[in-house]
């Protein structure tokens, strides 16, 4: 069923972060999710923990915030809460895309009823679902704000990927992929961009056709890079990678308040095929290449340099996020960007200093749980 | 004609070994069949060598298969020993607290319930010491076999490292007791025991510790570790029968050191697999095959009162734990009901000290002897239970 569009405050965020739960011995994903989940029980955080589709998942959801200082402050108290329950239980948490080396063979489906429907639908994607991602909410004031808004942030997903990209290793492979996690969704019916609808009754007839088909029954049955929350009144941007740290996620939610403020005020236009052409394309190009990907711009059908679009993007949005008191977080980007350094480089560069994948978990282990006055980099 | 061997041919040590192993090999495929653990077949298997049913040759078969048996106790207890995260143990107090409770309550237990039906003290706690530990070898493979991971196996595994630590200390200690009792001199009574534990320890951890080293400077490749685990576990194990030492207090020592130093992130982490397999299920049918039938009529109650005291005191123990562990109860109780099994390992120790102090009794052995038995065959059944309710396990 699709319920009304739940009106919202323009431009709130909120952020879920799925995470891997690793054991600290040989540093593989383990099975701790409902174990975790129930030591935190009845504590101040109980209801920010969910599960995931695979025992070695949990989901952080934060609270709805205004700025990004309050955002960043919420989801650190949360973060602290699980590493501290996590700790008594010995089990490691991590951030990053994809587990380096797991056997996806190896994961259990987490017990509730929803998962094993998924688990006998999807078969071996389910288990092979489990990679992590952030999905960042942002509020809006009506459908047809949001269906526009999704439609025109789909040029800018190749940005989101690159600077989020945090999962080069999979199944004990470099894949030479910045983020190898987003061609795991892929692999499911209905997933890519949401199709070329301008206005939320429009986005109804497409779902009421959809659901005649008894194909979909929610908005859950979409695994859309962008999708319309409609029950939260926000949109859901799923591209990017669980970031290594707390503070590039909370950036990357102010990055898309920021951006969304600026495209509100935008002229949308209608939306062009070649957008819809390259989009696969752009899409592909930045998790192979990250920042070195050379994207197609669908307004000036010229080869740009990925890194140059996102310097252009957020000295764009700059005024923005002066107004949103997000500028710090969206200069941490900024030096991200120009330094190509992601998550993803950060653990190759761990790879090679350390030698095993097994220590490069334990490194972003350390990385996660590590208290965010300790933790800033450059 | 001379080339022809005479009739019937003469058996000989490889022979049995590969009849053994095939044996035990196709117990535990059977009893699979039934949902029932592996090392449930490998026991039985054993018993049905033994004296009990077909009566094969028993004491030449271990004299033959000591090496063997020293070396899968070796790698099971390496194991074992890499699996005790002292970090753990500190980070979450009720974990200490439930192997101090179910070791301590057991030994008590069971000493009490033995002095309190007429059984001299120290003979009881002598009893009650080989009890106090957990069979490292059924834990570790039920655990393996059955894949399970969560916390109720990762805390079993961790409570056995430390109850097999402690039965060996309170065993020794009490050796050095029953020394008195024969009137040894109190230099043997106080030297024995620390020489042992003292030694046993040291061996251990400056292997344990150079292991890694060696391990940084050759290579990182699984193959290479692998051999040098092997090798570290052979050295080990032979310097320690070599010096008259514990091979379970230096093989523990050795993986806890590996487990628990800085260094261990030069040594990789990978499953022993199919080789260690072959020494396993041979430890488990040449140890079994020792087992003669208890003399039911004077081993009776006693013997019963012995397995209700030492399950009841490791299940309590865990228990009083509880609340202060991040588990849910029904979680807590199943991991009470992991550190049931006890096995030949117990029994060759129970034919030792029988062997060297008559006085420890005919009927005491008797009772041990039925008690082992009890917990030997009913223990991998109790656990892989245990782990499955816990959802440790997948049923």
């Amino acid at each position: 069923m699709l319920g009304p569009f739940a009106a919202t405050k323009a431009l709130t965020i909120g952020v879920e972060l799925e995470l891997q739960l690793v054991n600290l011995r040989d540093y593989d994903l383990t099975r701790g999710a409902a174990s975790l989940i129930s030591a935190l029980a009845g504590g101040p955080h109980a209801k920010a923990v969910k599960p995931e589709i695979t025992e070695s998942m949990i989901e952080l959801n934060s609270a709805v915030h205004a700025t990004h200082a309050a955002l960043l402050a919420d989801l650190d108290r949360i973060r602290a809460g699980v590493c501290a329950a996590a700790a008594k239980l010995n089990i490691g948490v991590a951030g990053g895309g994809a587990h380096p080396f797991h056997h996806w063979a190896e994961r259990r489906i987490f017990p509730t009823e929803r998962f094993h429907a998924l688990s006998d639908l999807y078969g071996y994607l389910a288990k092979q679902f489990t990679v992590f991602g952030q999905h960042i909410h942002i509020g809006c004031v009506s459908g047809d704000a949001a269906i526009r808004l999704i439609q025109q942030l789909a040029r800018y997903v190749p940005q989101f990927i690159a600077l989020a990209a945090a999962s080069p290793f999979s199944q004990g492979e470099d894949t030479a992929y910045a983020s190898s996690r987003l061609h795991a969704v892929s692999a499911f019916p209905l997933s890519g961009r949401m199709p070329a609808v301008d206005s939320w009754a429009e986005f109804e007839r497409y779902f009421a056709r959809m659901a005649s088909f008894g194909i979909v029954r929610s908005m859950k049955d979409f695994y859309w890079d962008i999708r319309p929350k409609p029950e939260y009144g926000t949109i859901e941007i799923r591209v990017c990678d669980t970031p290594l740290d707390l503070d590039t996620a909370a950036a990357m939610a102010a990055f898309a308040q920021a951006l969304c403020a600026w495209l509100s005020e935008q002229d949308a236009g209608p939306s062009l095929s070649d957008d819809f052409d390259l989009y696969e394309y752009n899409r592909f190009q930045a998790c192979r290449f990250g920042f070195d990907a050379d994207i197609v711009d669908a307004g000036t059908k010229k080869l740009v340099p990925l890194r140059e679009q996102i310097v252009a993007t957020l000295d764009a949005v700059l005024p923005h996020a002066q107004r949103l008191e997000a500028v710090d977080p969206l200069a941490l980007l900024y030096s991200r960007a120009t330094a190509a350094s992601n998550g993803a480089r950060w653990m190759r560069e761990s790879m090679r200093r350390h030698g095993t994948l097994a220590d490069v978990v334990r490194a972003m282990c350390e990385r996660w749980c590590t208290p965010r006055s300790v933790s800033r980099e450059p | 004609m001379p080339f022809f061997p005479q009739m019937p041919p003469p058996g000989n040590e490889v022979l049995l070994l590969g009849a053994l192993l095939a044996i035990g090999a196709l117990a535990g495929a059977a009893v699979q069949r039934l949902r029932l653990p592996a090392v449930f077949g490998y026991v039985l298997a054993g018993l049905a060598v033994g004296p009990m049913v077909l009566d094969l040759p028993a004491r030449q078969m271990l004299q033959g298969a000591r090496a063997i048996v020293d070396i899968a106790v070796g790698l099971v207890l390496f194991e074992l020993g890499r699996r005790l995260d002292l970090q753990w143990l500190r980070r979450d107090p009720s974990l200490w607290i439930a192997a101090a409770a179910e070791a301590s309550l057991s030994f008590v237990g069971v000493t009490a319930a033995l002095v309190g039906i007429g059984f001299p003290p120290v003979h009881s706690a002598m009893a009650a010491a080989i009890g106090v530990s957990t069979s490292p070898a059924v834990v570790w493979l039920v655990i393996t076999d059955s894949r399970a991971q969560g916390q109720v196996a990762d805390r079993c595994l961790n409570l056995v490292a430390v109850n097999t630590l402690l039965g060996f200390v309170l065993a020794t200690m009490l050796v050095a007791m029953v020394h008195l009792e024969y009137q040894a001199g109190w230099l043997t009574v106080l030297l024995h025991p620390l020489y042992l534990l003292t030694a046993s320890l040291a061996i251990g951890v400056a292997i344990g510790l150079a292991l890694p080293y060696a391990a940084a400077a050759l290579s990182r490749r699984a193959e290479v570790q692998f051999v040098l685990i092997v090798a570290a576990v052979l050295c080990a194990v032979g310097l320690a029968v070599a010096l008259k030492l514990s091979v379970f207090l230096a093989l523990i020592a050795v993986g806890a050191t590996v487990r628990n130093v800085p260094r261990r992130s030069a040594l990789l982490e990978f499953d022993l697999g199919g080789g260690a397999r072959v020494l396993y299920i041979l430890l488990f049918v040449v140890t079994g095959a020792q087992a003669s039938w208890p003399a039911w009529h004077s081993a009776g109650w006693a013997a019963l009162i012995y397995v209700a005291a030492r399950a009841l005191g490791k299940w309590l123990g865990v228990m009083m734990s509880a609340p202060l562990s991040p588990l849910p109860w029904r979680q807590s109780a199943c991991l009470g009901l992991t550190l049931m099994p006890m096995s030949g390992m117990a029994l060759l120790l129970m034919y030792d000290i029988s062997a060297r102090y008559p006085a420890f009794g005919e009927q005491l052995a008797s009772v041990l002897l039925a008690a082992i038995l009890a917990f030997d065959v009913a223990g991998p059944v109790v656990l892989q239970w245990a782990l499955r309710r816990a959802g440790d396990a997948r049923s």
